[in-house]
């Protein structure tokens, strides 16, 4: 809105013409008749705004505008079930994989007597007869126990408040079973992988051995070295060592377990 | 571990981790989101591939973390026969993820009777134990009187001055065998 002094000077002379002595004095008439706008440039009115949005803000909380229409009247909105006894039950996925997280009953915590109702851990005797697929799902076996026996600990100690419940020492000897279970995969396959690199730092030395044959091929990894073409013998040392008759036994205990590095 | 990722799955095979997942109660989320503790150098990737190969668990599209600082602490001693200095330290920090599951998942209840842990007699016993502890103990003169003893007080006093009780030394215990000594 833009106000002139013509304008002003109405309201002026409105708002005093009720009182009684109010006219104004005769050398001012001419402000009242006589008037004209400080710019010469035309004035423009205020255009209509024709955003609905304008001054209608969630984080400043100035609620619903005077020109906002909602897909959804106020009135008709659903109202929240505040109370969780009144709420339907959620029904829980008998597959779900957070189930594994709980003990085989499905109960939050297991009690102490459960936690002892268990084996003893995979002895190395044991896991040696087994083979990398059974070793490696005996390893995240153990892993998901361990998961299942930390949660249920968490819970044991929040539920027993200061003082505190019983089952610490049944978990404890059940996760030691567990971890005996898991360093005893560790070391058979870390035993299984230093027999294999000695077998192949020997082989790689060897002269009669051929790592890189490739059997399917037909080409033999093995060649005793009476059989091999490029071998010349010098002298009767290499002849008393190509004749087997005159070598020596092979040693009782094999060299391959005496060099063992671990 | 059989279907189909909804991720794109990274190249490099792990095959035997060894850290702990632990699955936290969080009762004020809804039923759709569930929260781990995870280990300080897990990642938000890390946790996606695990809960889809280990547990077979489609996740929502976000997850959220954050980083727990412990408070500052005193060293512990757990061996009383080895007594250790208890420097002030902070423990390591924890790490908490947040997933959004696609299917629902309620904790079963808690359990109504607590007798198979022995919470009750646990808590009597050790109230108990303080309680005497702190009667007993090396501040119990700097500490202040208890309330029930301060009403016994005050009822034997009441009783004194208004001559319904007679005072007599000893307490008047009545010690058997002593009797020539009782009065």
């Amino acid at each position: 809105m833009h106000c002139t002094s013509a304008s002003l000077l109405k309201i002026n002379l409105l708002s005093s013409s009720s009182r009684a002595s109010a006219l104004p004095p005769s050398f001012l008439l001419p402000a009242f008749i006589q008037t004209s706008p400080f710019s010469s440039n035309p004035s423009h009115n205020a255009r209509k705004d024709h955003n609905r949005n304008r001054g209608v803000s969630a984080l400043r909380h100035t609620g619903i505008g005077k020109n906002q229409r909602l897909s959804v009247r106020v009135s008709a909105l659903p109202q929240p079930v505040l109370s969780p006894a009144r709420r339907s039950a959620v029904e829980v996925d008998p597959d779900h994989g957070l189930w594994a997280f709980f003990p085989k009953e499905r109960t939050r915590l297991s009690t102490p007597e459960e936690l002892n109702m268990r084996g003893r851990g995979w002895t190395i005797q044991e896991l040696r007869a087994k083979d990398w697929d059974d070793l490696h799902k005996l390893w995240w076996t153990c892993v998901k126990e361990r998961n299942r026996i930390a949660t249920g600990e968490v819970e044991r100690k929040r539920l027993g408040g200061r003082f505190g419940m019983y089952g610490e020492f049944e978990a404890g000897e059940r996760l030691k079973e567990v971890k005996g279970t898991m360093s005893g995969v560790r070391f058979v396959l870390t035993e299984r992988w230093y027999a294999w690199e000695n077998a192949r730092v020997q082989g790689m030395e060897d002269e009669e051995v051929d790592l890189y044959a490739d059997v399917e091929m037909g080409e033999r990894a093995y060649v005793p070295s009476e059989e091999r073409e490029d071998a010349f013998s010098l002298g009767s040392e290499d002849d008393a060592r190509s004749d087997r008759t005159r070598s020596l036994p092979p040693p009782a205990v094999s060299r391959s377990s005496r060099d063992v590095r671990v | 571990m059989a279907a189909q990722a909804h991720f794109k799955v990274g190249m490099k095979e792990i095959y035997l981790p060894n850290f702990t997942l632990v699955l936290k109660r969080t009762p004020s989320q809804p039923p759709t989101s569930a929260s781990f503790l995870v280990p300080l150098w897990f990642s938000k990737l890390d946790l996606r591939d695990y809960l889809h190969h280990v547990y077979a668990l489609p996740i929502g599209p976000h997850i959220r973390s954050y980083v727990q600082q412990s408070r500052i602490r005193q060293g512990q001693t757990k061996d009383p026969a080895r007594p250790q200095s208890k420097r002030w330290h902070r423990p390591r920090s924890t790490k908490r993820m947040t997933v959004e599951l696609a299917r629902p998942f309620v904790w079963p209840p808690e359990p109504e009777d607590y007798k198979p842990w022995n919470r009750e007699e646990n808590r009597l016993s050790r109230e108990e134990q303080e309680e005497m502890q702190e009667r007993a103990g090396m501040t119990a003169d700097a500490m202040a009187v208890p309330e029930e003893r301060r009403v016994k007080l005050r009822e034997q006093a009441r009783a004194l001055l208004e001559g319904k009780q007679k005072w007599r030394p000893g307490g008047g215990r009545i010690v058997e065998g002593l009797g020539m000594y009782q009065r």
